[in-house]
């Protein structure tokens, strides 16, 4: 063929490999079944629970979690690609969310997103090889007065230029905002507290637990 | 039957469709890309919005509302007052077809789809013929998505249709939507391809090229193609099809709406299995037996030859050892014919119907679904009129069996001149019928390739693929179907029905409906033919 076709046929995931998906992470997915009218509708609370528990959703797990709420594989690939919130692939250690909207974008957005990738040497939705740093791009971060914005973990970074980036990402305090962490943020957590086994969570699992 | 007004002309329509589909119906030709009558309707493409009217708030007085609505999803009500002829819709109409072609590679000159294609056809009527655009073009990637099927996602404009398709009719789910806004595309989980025995309909329901059979990839302009309205011979549902030939080549298989058997839709199977009618090694004359040679009668003194042998056979054995075995690939026509043909050289012969190919189960789709809540079902009989042929048996009357009781009669001898119809793409006969005609003294066989029998036999006739012919089928549901004639019959070779046609006496030219007219006479069932209904030019 003339011009190149990606092809799709080939599997992504290992019919033999390991679960993924520990009895831990399928315990408490399961746990959710009362509370919906199909196991279809659990999905989205499962896709928190792996990803607090095993920090991004790759294809394998992907697999699992339709498996186990009997839904096709493709259904949940569709709903993961849809929010930005998850990760299909490990993310690093600090988040580099640039705004792409239209205010920032009239501002210098893009020139500030295309030199972040060249800096770190990466694409959008993609992890640096050290896995310090991942790149994420969000629609209006809430700071269109300050234009271009871009969010490194929770810190928010205003009126940020292409040339200040190489030195924004080179600072190690980048992400210190010295505000107490919030509940909302969810990083990829390790709940030292617990012991029973119990995966950590963010904000949302952790009401809805709280709740049942 | 509601009462609505558009463009102030008052219409008829059925309750309880849609505007779109009453429009279209009475004509109109309303732009639209997701709506597709055999799915949910999901008004995402906002390309069918019109004006309707609505009481005003305060003064209840009726008047354009100031909101534009998607006809696709508003149900018609009588009484109801819509228009599509206002500066508003048509503004509309512009700006959607703008942004549908923000992103497009504008490939028509090696678009599989050009000619045939809501995204021209629209573009022309609807659109602009400049685009503001002067950013840089969100390109999407090209796909392979299954053995049959490849997503050149850059032409898609996200309608939808292909992927409740999978999930509602076929019931595979392959397909999905990745990404959001600008950004979407349509795929599948990597390694499950689109692989399912209806896949090719998504080609058929994307109104773009960006659904592509690989069948068809590049074989074809589509304006080149011809087509005869006929019915698919693969299994015994009879889906109401389109063949699409050029220089007498079939190129491509489309199915025709049909409401009640196939709708919209056809599978795989029947779609891609017309492959042997191109086949070299079939049988494209007739060979007669004269002493130890074989030779080419000439089509004209055909009629005499036959004629002369059965009669002779009638004389020395009796009627009673004439058989006739008429195949369930024949048009009811043809069976007829040759049915009358026998009967009139013998009284006493025997009419056997043909073998029926049964293969594995009936396949109902949605996948899971059960039978009564099926939207399609391929069935497990292999052939398009296993009743006609029955209905042609009944008719005649007297001395009649199906296929075992006839190969149980010819192993026990009783036939000692017999006219057998195969015209199967695949191998059909039984060794015991092979070894039982054998021994006969006349033998005819009218079939499509070489067997067992066409050595043994005195006489071979070509019998001609269905899009070669023409006729009615009968389907598993005892529904009458004519079907036309595609392509031409090979070289040397003549239609079923027209040497059939002078042998049963008649003269000049074979028609279906001409020899419908004529069973119509003594069967009733033959009055009344179902003619799948036409289908409005952007109706899907
Ligand atoms: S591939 Fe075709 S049918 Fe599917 S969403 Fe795109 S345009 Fe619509
Ligand atoms: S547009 Fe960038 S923060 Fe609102
Ligand atoms: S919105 Fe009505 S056809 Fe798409």
């Amino acid at each position: 063929m003339a011009w190149k076709t990606i092809d799709r046929n080939e599997p992504v995931v290992d019919a033999g490999a390991t679960p993924v998906l520990t009895e831990a992470i399928r315990g408490k997915i399961e746990s959710f079944f009362p509370r919906y009218p199909t196991k279809r509708a659990v999905l989205l609370p499962a896709l928190h629970v792996i990803q607090d528990a095993l920090g991004f959703i790759g294809w394998q797990a992907m697999k699992e979690v339709a498996d186990l709420l009997e839904i096709h594989p493709s259904a949940v690939f569709d709903t993961i690609s849809f929010y930005t919130h998850f990760w299909t692939k490990p993310r690093g250690e600090k988040v580099v969310t640039v705004c792409r909207s239209i205010s920032c974008e009239l501002l210098g957005g893009r020139e500030v997103l295309e030199a972040v990738k060249d800096h770190l040497g990466i694409g959008e939705h993609e992890t640096t090889g050290d896995g310090k740093y991942s790149i994420a791009v969000e629609e209006c971060l809430a700071g269109c007065d300050h234009g271009p914005c871009l969010l490194v973990n929770e810190r928010m970074h205003k009126c940020v230029k292409a040339a200040d980036v190489p030195a924004l990402l080179a600072d190690a305090g980048n992400a210190d905002h010295g505000l107490p962490r919030s509940d909302l943020f969810d990083g990829p957590v390790v709940d030292d507290d617990r012991d029973d086994g119990v995966i950590a969570s963010t904000s949302d699992v952790v009401e809805m637990q709280d709740s049942n | 039957m509601a009462k609505i007004t558009i463009d102030n002309q008052e219409i008829e329509c059925r309750d309880g469709i849609p505007v779109l589909q009453a429009a279209l119906e009475a004509g109109w030709d309303v732009p639209h890309y997701c709506y597709h009558p055999g799915l949910s309707v999901v008004a995402s493409c906002r390309l069918c919005l019109m004006e309707m009217q609505l009481p005003h708030p305060k003064t209840r007085e009726m008047g354009w509302a100031p909101k534009l609505f998607p006809s696709c999803q508003t149900p018609v009500k009588d009484g109801m007052v819509v228009r599509f002829d206002s500066g508003a819709v048509e503004q509309n109409q512009k700006a959607c077809m703008e942004y549908f072609l923000l992103n497009h590679p504008l490939d028509c000159p090696v678009c599989d789809q050009a000619g045939e294609c809501h995204l021209q056809d629209y573009s022309y009527k609807f659109g602009e013929s400049e685009s503001r655009m002067h950013d840089q073009k969100q390109v999407n990637p090209k796909k392979d998505i299954g053995p049959q099927t490849l997503l050149y996602s850059d032409r898609c404009v996200m309608c939808t249709r292909c992927v409740r398709f999978a999930e509602e009719v076929s019931g595979t789910e392959e397909l999905c939507i990745v990404n959001r806004g600008g950004r979407a595309e349509i795929d599948i989980f990597p390694g499950i391809p689109l692989d399912n025995p209806m896949q090719g309909n998504v080609v058929d329901v994307c109104p773009v090229g960006a659904l592509l059979d690989k069948d068809f990839l590049f074989k074809k302009r589509v304006w080149f193609l011809e087509s005869g309205d006929s019915v698919c011979p693969g299994c015994s549902t009879g889906c109401a099809i389109r063949v699409d030939q050029s220089d007498n080549r079939v190129q491509r298989l489309k199915p025709r709406y049909n409401p009640g058997v196939n709708e919209w839709w056809m599978c795989d199977e029947g779609r891609f299995g017309w492959k042997y009618v191109h086949d070299v090694e079939r049988v494209t004359r007739p060979r007669l037996r004269r002493g130890a040679e074989m030779e080419t009668p000439a089509w004209e003194s055909l009629g005499e030859i036959v004629r002369y042998r059965f009669e002779q056979q009638v004389d020395r054995h009796g009627a009673a050892k004439v058989a006739v075995l008429l195949s369930p690939m024949m048009a009811c026509e043809e069976a007829w014919l040759l049915a009358k043909f026998v009967r009139e050289l013998a009284p006493d012969a025997t009419i056997a119907t043909g073998f029926v190919p049964m293969v594995g189960e009936e396949r109902c789709f949605p996948v899971g679904c059960n039978a009564d809540d099926a939207k399609f079902v391929i069935r497990r009989e292999k052939c398009p009129n296993g009743r006609g042929v029955e209905l042609v048996a009944e008719h005649f009357g007297g001395s009649t069996c199906d296929f075992d009781g006839f190969v149980t009669k010819a192993g026990e001898g009783a036939f000692e001149a017999v006219w057998v119809v195969g015209g199967y793409s695949e191998e059909w006969v039984p060794k015991a019928l092979a070894t039982s005609l054998a021994k006969i003294e006349m033998l005819v066989v009218q079939d499509m390739f070489e067997s067992a029998l066409t050595g043994e036999a005195e006489l071979v006739l070509p019998a001609c693929a269905w899009v070669e012919r023409d006729g009615s089928f009968v389907n598993h549901a005892g529904l009458i179907q004519p079907f036309e004639r595609a392509i031409n019959v090979p070289d040397g070779a003549r239609r079923d029905g027209q040497y059939l046609f002078g042998l049963a006496g008649f003269e000049g030219l074979y028609s279906g409906a001409r020899v419908r007219a004529l069973m119509a006479e003594e069967m009733d069932a033959f009055r009344e033919i179902a003619e799948a209904p036409r289908q409005p030019a952007h109706q899907h």
